[in-house]
């Protein structure tokens, strides 16, 4: 209960805190030196910097790198305002202290404004307000998540601040100690200078900058950016080419066992009567432990090994008489069927909560010369990091060391501690490098397992692997869902009422309760996940009601890369199709129409259909025979994307053969990581609009590997441009943006090759 | 029982050493070469490929039984630092990784497809190569191998 102890009196004491921390400034999160431990020859600036003998800056990273190129990203705002080469930038380990906390995804996560609410400079007060009020919560908190696509959006101010400040302070000791005014030094590549002659590296400088007062900071000028805004090369691709890169998995400690693992097949399920014999027959096995459900997980049993192998074998031997969990067992099938009589409904009676309202809708319908309203539905789906799920744990005279591939390590911490029965600050948690992680790595639930185990092994470590069956088996999946979407067009054609009511099991509050059980409440608030994307949606229609109901399921769902948006800018940008053909307009020219009002989102859309040759904008260009073009176009994550799809018809199945993506981000970082994610986040959608589906019957996933849960190889995988707005604005998220709009694009060209509207995920002709 | 690994003949511990033993735990947990990544145990993603004899194999799915008197070759033996495989150059002047944990993987299959074919066709490319990568470095890997060839 400590967690709730802290939130409540951080808010009990708001109007102490106000006056202190005024609107959440970034020098407020600079932190104190003793928040980074230093070694022998290191000199602490402030919470974030460090400085080496050699003059190596030394950055406590507190974001896990899972391939989106955050180390890099985040690197690179420090090197810029230190003004020192990216290579002398060393990420070392960010450790518990709440100054590593993610505010920026709690803050655009929380109060669900709408996104034309929060803009820059035109934020209501009661966003503004709500706002303050979840960045005080959350930096009081400290949650450290690597998700939300906001590590760039987090660390923007923060990092160049940390940085610049370190760099004041250096400045003022050469200045001091030349005697020179600090207006006359430069600086390359850490190496300061005065053009009389005196010169040192940071390194020499370090301990006297740590007693210089700060003094004047300022972020550099845009227009001095040497690094910010260039494709600098990634600093963990040569690690990644040759081998050497360690992932969770890759962990070695002297006396290392394994540990494999087998849950009740049943979700939710459990083991009843079990016969260990035939498991520690077999050579190579050590024991058996009983794993309960933690973290959320179903419950399981482990078997320890001196190699995986050994262990696997071992955990294949065991007789296991399963239980199915007292609800009964869990059918997709079922789940479906009650979410399409819920989502029924509640659009008939106007139910489910409101994310969104505004006009006079009865009014407006019954003005309407045509009406359209269709449903859509999505499956379950799974994760399938690369990097099967695994945790390396060692208890050991009182402590608890944690090896984890992890996207919430203070999480991690606390569910090690839980389980070992210690105090948190008896736990180091050290995370590795993700193989993948598209929210799977946001639950602790194998954290929890491995320390269980680890209380067993007399102190030596051990490595629990999950088999890729039981990765598939037992995730935590994205939502299914079932919206209905009912629009009125006028005698334009343009839509004068949208009614849009999905049906789902709500992310967030199942996630607080696996991974935050002391912020559970007693009742579930409404959650911006489930109709994000759709309550938001960026068209111009006067009168709205965008409603979500929220269902429990019982099965385990999770955060799946850009989680609502994933399905909702399915359903939307396809019912919006819909609606062009039935106004018989051009989807580009009708999406534009509605666009009057958003500029922003007019240019991403526009340069999209240009680049793409779309006819009618800019220079169009013919296509192959056989070839089609879509459209999407979404916003999500603080960023505007539009891609236009150029698929067929190949031996009976459908085929993506290129996509164009245009977007604005704001300030781009690094284009080409951005590039790179907008890459990957298509093929990532394109699996699921080709094959994604989990089926659970009796409460048994029926997809387990990669043969029966297929996903996109070269030999699918379409070409991937990406075009990016100039813009000075602050940047938005990266990681999960090029995601959502790839299915609604994909199949609006389906429908235009065969006029044949799929509403359905994934694609089935 | 010995295996030929990298150049070098390695023991592997005899009680440990059963035949049936998949060469990918014998490289990982007995040998400690964790380039090699285990992705699904059964073949289908190609993370743990490496060179047997010069070909690709799966090793996931390939007995150290059958390994003995065979050349096995895994990533940390592809290049150098000062000498790295022409597909690593070409990995890293395209960069290709995200994640990175099927890198390996693709590197070993594309060197072996490039051993036996100087100049493969784009259909060629897709082919030979069906290993899973979740980040989609795809189109990437495709211009990396092009580069290269």
């Amino acid at each position: 209960m400590k967690r709730r102890g802290l939130l409540v009196s951080g808010l009990g004491a708001g109007g102490a805190l106000v006056v202190g921390w005024g609107l959440m400034p970034a020098r407020e999160r600079i932190g104190a030196v003793d928040a980074l431990p230093v070694e022998a020859g290191e000199v602490g600036l402030n919470g974030w910097i460090k400085i080496g003998a050699d003059g190596t800056v030394m950055l406590a990273m507190n974001r896990s790198e899972m391939g989106q190129g955050t180390h890099t990203a985040l690197a690179m705002l420090v090197a810029e305002e230190l003004d020192v080469a990216l290579a002398r930038v060393r990420l070392v380990r960010a450790g518990a202290d709440r100054l590593y906390g993610n505010v920026a995804t709690m803050v655009t996560g929380f109060p669900f404004y709408h996104p034309r609410e929060t803009e820059p400079g035109h934020e209501t007060t009661a966003a503004k307000a709500g706002q303050w009020v979840v960045a005080k919560i959350a930096r009081e908190l400290g949650i450290n998540v690597t998700g939300g696509s906001s590590s760039v959006v987090d660390g923007w101010d923060v990092l160049r601040l940390a940085a610049a400040t370190a760099r004041a302070r250096l400045i003022g000791a050469a200045s001091i100690a030349w005697k020179q005014p600090a207006g006359e030094l430069v600086v390359v590549d850490g190496v300061v200078s005065h053009p009389a002659g005196s010169s040192a590296h940071y390194g020499e400088l370090a301990r006297m900058a740590a007693a210089t007062p700060t003094g004047d900071v300022r972020l550099k000028r845009r227009e001095d950016w040497r690094l910010i805004g260039t494709a600098a090369p990634r600093i963990d691709a040569a690690a990644k080419c040759d081998g050497s890169a360690r992932f969770g998995i890759d962990v070695r400690l002297p006396g290392l066992l394994y540990a494999a693992i087998r849950h009740c097949p049943m979700l939710g399920g459990s083991p009843g009567a079990v016969d260990v014999a035939p498991a520690l027959a077999l050579a190579g096995v050590e024991r058996v432990v009983r794993l309960g459900p933690y973290g959320g997980s179903t419950a399981a049993l482990a078997v320890v090994g001196r190699t995986w192998w050994h262990a696997q074998r071992g955990a294949a031997a065991l007789r296991v008489e399963w239980q199915q969990r007292p609800a009964g067992g869990l059918n997709s099938d079922a789940v479906m069927a009650h979410l399409e009589e819920r989502a029924r409904t509640a659009s008939s009676a106007g139910g489910g909560f409101a994310f969104h309202s505004r006009g006079d809708l009865a009014r407006a319908d019954a003005a309407a010369a045509q009406h359209v309203e269709q449903t859509y539905r999505a499956p379950y789906l799974a994760h399938a990091t690369m990097e099967p799920i695994n945790c390396t744990a060692r208890v050991a005279g009182g402590k608890v060391e944690v090896w984890a591939p992890t996207q919430v390590p203070g999480l991690a911490r606390a569910i090690a501690a839980e389980v070992a029965g210690v105090a948190e600050d008896a736990v180091t948690v050290h995370v590795t490098y993700l193989g993948g992680g598209f929210g799977r790595r946001l639950d602790v639930d194998f954290v929890g397992q491995a320390v269980r185990i680890a209380v067993e092994t007399g102190g030596r470590p051990v490595q629990l692997i999950w088999s890729r069956e039981e990765d598939l088996g037992h995730d935590f999946y994205r939502p299914a869902g079932v919206t209905i979407l009912r629009a009125g067009l006028g005698a334009d054609g343009l839509p004068q009422t949208l009614r849009i009511t999905s049906a789902g099991d709500a992310i967030t509050p199942r996630w607080i309760e696996r991974g935050i059980p002391a912020l559970a409440g007693p009742v579930d608030t409404p959650d911006k996940t489930t109709s994000e994307g759709l309550f938001d949606q960026i068209y111009a229609i006067p009168h709205q009601r965008i409603a979500h109901v929220a269902t429990l399921s019982g099965v385990p769902v999770g955060y799946w890369r850009s989680v609502g948006h994933s399905h909702n800018a399915f359903f939307v940008e396809s019912f919006i199709d819909e609606l062009a053909h039935a106004a018989g307009r051009d989807p580009v020219d009708y999406r534009l129409a509605l666009l009057a009002d958003a500029p922003r989102h007019a240019a991403v859309l526009r340069l999209a259909a240009e680049r793409a040759g779309w006819p009618g904008q800019g220079r169009s260009r013919p296509l192959a025979p056989g070839r089609v073009r879509g459209v999407a176009l979404h916003e999500c994550f603080g960023s505007i994307v539009a891609q236009v799809v150029e698929a067929s018809i190949e031996g009976g199945r459908p085929r993506v053969h290129r996509v164009v993506c245009a977007a604005d981000i704001g300030t781009v970082v690094n284009p080409g990581i951005v590039a790179q994610q907008i890459e990957g986040a298509v093929m990532f959608a394109l699996s699921a609009a080709l094959h994604g589906r989990i089926d659970i019957a009796g409460g048994v996933v029926r997809q387990i590997n990669f043969p029966s849960y297929p996903v996109v190889r070269l030999a699918e995988a379409p070409l991937v441009e990406t075009h990016l707005i100039d813009s000075t604005r602050s940047p938005g998220g990266v990681g999960e943006i090029g995601t959502p709009p790839l299915a609604p694009a994909f199949a609006n060209a389906l429908f235009a090759l065969t006029g044949k509207r799929l509403r359905e995920l994934p694609l089935r002709l | 029982m010995e295996i030929f690994v990298n150049g070098a003949p390695r023991q592997l511990a005899d009680d440990l050493a059963d035949p049936a033993l998949p060469l990918l735990w014998a490289l990982r947990d007995l040998l400690g070469l964790t380039g090699t990544k285990f992705g699904c145990g059964v073949g289908a993603c190609g993370a743990c490929t490496v060179h047997l004899d010069g070909e690709a194999a799966r090793s996931c799915v390939v007995p150290i039984g059958a390994v003995r008197g065979r050349r096995v070759v895994t990533i940390e033996a592809l290049g150098s630092a000062e000498a790295p495989h022409p597909l690593q150059r070409a990995w890293l002047a395209h960069q290709v990784p995200q994640c990175g944990y099927c890198q390996s993987g693709l590197l070993m299959a594309a060197a072996a497809l490039l051993a036996k074919n100087r100049r493969p066709t784009d259909a060629e490319i897709d082919a030979a190569i069906d290993n899973v990568c979740r980040c989609g470095t795809y189109p990437r890997l495709r211009a990396a191998i092009r580069s290269a060839a």
